[in-house]
């Protein structure tokens, strides 16, 4: 689908957005001032801003690992301000403090977050099932990386969305990292989306650095879904400017990775490549985009305000003792 | 009171539950057609929509409930055998039992998890093992077993209602076994979390449930002709564990025989003998006996019983407790 004026403008305040937003992260954590890892986005923020600029309230999302899901979350219009209190231990956290970096928003439909990579895969079957059940027409954005897709748990989901035609889009964030590992080197094909052929479900490759060709093909998948068409893999090819977490080397399998590598990667920033294309479309003005920089800046600054100002969460052992069941 | 068989007192607590509630819903494998009694028909009355088969994919099967949960409905899991939980141990242990308090979330996760369990079968190991200890060890998951056909009833109709994650096995070697239940639609549940004695004796405690507490009743009934009098306490619900019930029967009878048809090592029996030395030590007049599966892989075929614990190996340590 072409993309109008607006959707775009859309796209770029939430790709500027969750630019400075993992910036925003990645400082605070080399500051000392965020609990636990950070798994920085950085190269791969347009995936998440295409998949899910466009999602309706109502549908489920599971956010990728890689910017704890941060890309993903404040394009669907959650607001994030409880996921830097949580980052930071706070009691107003999305988890009240309890968990440093997982994150539930279960009003929008993002219900969990977990250490086990492709735990996603699991539970997305469940929600696509219930919408299946429930006839509103909501779908499942189901996001991970390429990594995600050795799961076992990916194949069991491919298999049971294909099977019931389940709402469910498969959006394959493909970096080229698991780990330290090169996708090229764990899976035997060249795209991670061959393996939608395996089970008869459509698939799309697309360009992830460019965030209005991600939206493209997601808004035609989301339509197919909602339309009782089934499920549909997207594969964005990504990239990773950093290590996979604040710390550990910076290796592709246990090489350093070369200077030349990111260079190369850096020539397609997806903030630049978004900024050239709005201004020779002549959709957005320089000093249209400064502001829009500005704006996500005092965004910020007013969530790590909230944050720092609210209280570290300090409940009993016996408090949360009480709070393990519900009545 | 009428009487009916402990499976198909599991199945009416699932047939009234889901009459009463349109969130209810069943998936498994082959819970169509039925393996076990206990699903067998439900589906002419429920529909494919509300009995619903997977492929053999344990973790997508159980991700069918987790998700559904998360959505507000109200799913049981029929895993078929309990061994087979393994294959999506991740998502039921670690992923359930954490949901509500590590998100903080308002809500827990309604979910039901069920399979048939224990020795009696010679299926060895991975059709035979017992999970209810393993499921204990992880937090955030109530575990319960019933030992009748009535508290099967109430147990499985309790479990449902209950708002957080349940695993309820049932042990197969009592799959037929008789016993009075009240009528269809005569509404009752057995509530979790609390123990029930279910012979009144004076000299011994014997804690035992399913398949052992059938042994426990026929060796009190044999000591019984000697002058013995033996207690026994069904535990009913391993998390939460009712061990006031246990430390009140201690008061009386100083002393205690767990049996536990579990492995030992790691075992809810060393649960229970650690939490009476810690909470009843004053009460105990010989160190708590402990009968369970030894610490190694059930064998199937005739070699099955040659480990087991049994009604010999529950009367030994009665009189070793008494000795």
């Amino acid at each position: 689908m072409k993309l109008t004026k607006a959707q775009k403008v859309k796209l770029f305040v939430n790709l500027v957005r969750s630019y400075h937003y993992d910036k925003m992260m990645y400082r605070r954590l080399m500051q000392g001032k965020l609990i636990g890892f950070y798994h920085p986005a950085g190269g791969a923020i347009a995936p998440g801003v295409g998949a899910c600029s466009f999602l309706n309230k109502d549908d489920n999302l599971n956010p990728h690992h890689r910017g704890h899901g941060i890309t993903h979350m404040i394009s669907k219009g959650i607001d994030v301000k409880t996921f830097l209190a949580e980052h930071t231990g706070k009691e107003t956290g999305c988890c009240k403090g309890r968990s440093a970096w997982h994150f539930h928003y279960p009003d929008d439909k993002v219900y969990q977050q977990s250490g086990f990579i492709g735990h996603n895969f699991a539970p997305s079957v469940g929600w696509g099932w219930a919408a299946k059940r429930r006839g509103q027409n909501q779908v499942v954005m189901n996001c991970s990386g390429d990594g995600s897709y050795g799961e076992g748990r990916a194949h069991e989901a491919l298999l049971m969305a294909q099977n019931w035609k389940l709402p469910i889009i498969f959006f394959c964030e493909n970096n080229d990292m698991a780990i330290f590992s090169r996708s090229s080197e764990m899976h035997p094909t060249e795209h991670i989306s061959s393996l939608a052929q395996g089970y008869g479900m459509d698939s799309v490759i697309v360009d992830g650095q460019d965030v209005f060709a991600v939206a493209e093909v997601v808004i035609d998948a989301i339509k197919k879904a909602r339309q009782g068409g089934g499920p549909v893999f997207i594969e964005a090819k990504t990239m990773r400017y950093q290590e996979h977490d604040i710390g550990t080397p910076d290796l592709g399998g246990w090489e350093a990775r070369p200077d030349a590598e990111h260079k190369k990667m850096r020539e397609r920033e997806p903030v630049n490549l978004a900024t050239e294309q709005l201004l020779k479309d002549k959709v957005l003005t320089q000093k249209k985009i400064d502001e829009i920089h500005a704006s996500a800046l005092e965004e910020i600054a007013h969530v790590e305000t909230y944050a720092d100002s609210c209280e570290i969460a300090r409940p009993t052992e016996e408090e949360l003792l009480a709070d393990i069941f519900v009545d | 009171m009428r009487e009916i068989t402990f499976i198909d007192a599991i199945k009416e607590a699932y047939e009234e539950e889901m009459r009463l509630d349109a969130d209810v819903f069943m998936v498994g494998q082959d819970i169509r057609g039925g393996i076990f009694p206990h699903t067998k028909g439900l589906v002419d009355e429920f529909g494919p929509d509300r009995i619903v088969d997977t492929p053999i994919a344990e973790s997508g099967m159980y991700g069918v409930a987790l998700g559904a949960a998360q959505e507000g409905l109200r799913p049981i899991v029929d895993f078929m055998f309990g061994g087979f939980t393994y294959y999506a141990f991740a998502e039921c242990t670690v992923t359930t039992g954490q949901y509500h308090f590590l998100h903080g979330s308002p809500r827990s996760l309604p979910i039901v998890m069920t399979a048939g369990v224990g020795i009696g079968q010679r299926l060895a190991n991975d059709h035979a093992m017992s999970i209810h200890g393993t499921f204990a060890h992880h937090p955030g998951i109530k575990v319960a077993m019933p030992s009748t056909p009535y508290d099967a009833k109430g147990m499985f109709k309790a479990a449902i209602r209950d708002n957080n994650p349940v695993m309820i096995p049932w042990h197969m070697g009592i799959m037929m076994l008789k016993g009075e239940v009240p009528d269809i639609g005569e509404d009752y549940i057995v509530p979790l979390g609390v123990a029930d004695v279910k012979l009144v004796g004076s000299d011994v405690t014997v804690l035992a449930n399913s398949l052992q507490l059938q042994n426990t009743l026929k060796v009190a009934e044999k000591l019984a002709l000697e002058g013995i009098s033996v207690e026994i306490i069904d535990p009913r619900s391993f998390v939460p564990f009712d061990l006031d019930t246990v430390l009140k029967s201690l008061a009386k009878t100083n002393r205690l025989v767990v049996v536990d048809e579990d492995w030992e090592s790691g075992s809810f029996a060393n649960t229970v003998s650690a939490n009476v030395m810690e909470h009843g030590f004053d009460l105990l007049d010989a160190p708590v006996l402990r009968v369970t599966l030894p610490n190694m892989p059930v064998p199937g075929g005739y070699m099955e019983e040659y480990i087991a614990p049994n009604p010999e190996k529950i009367e030994k340590a009665i009189r070793a407790v008494l000795a």
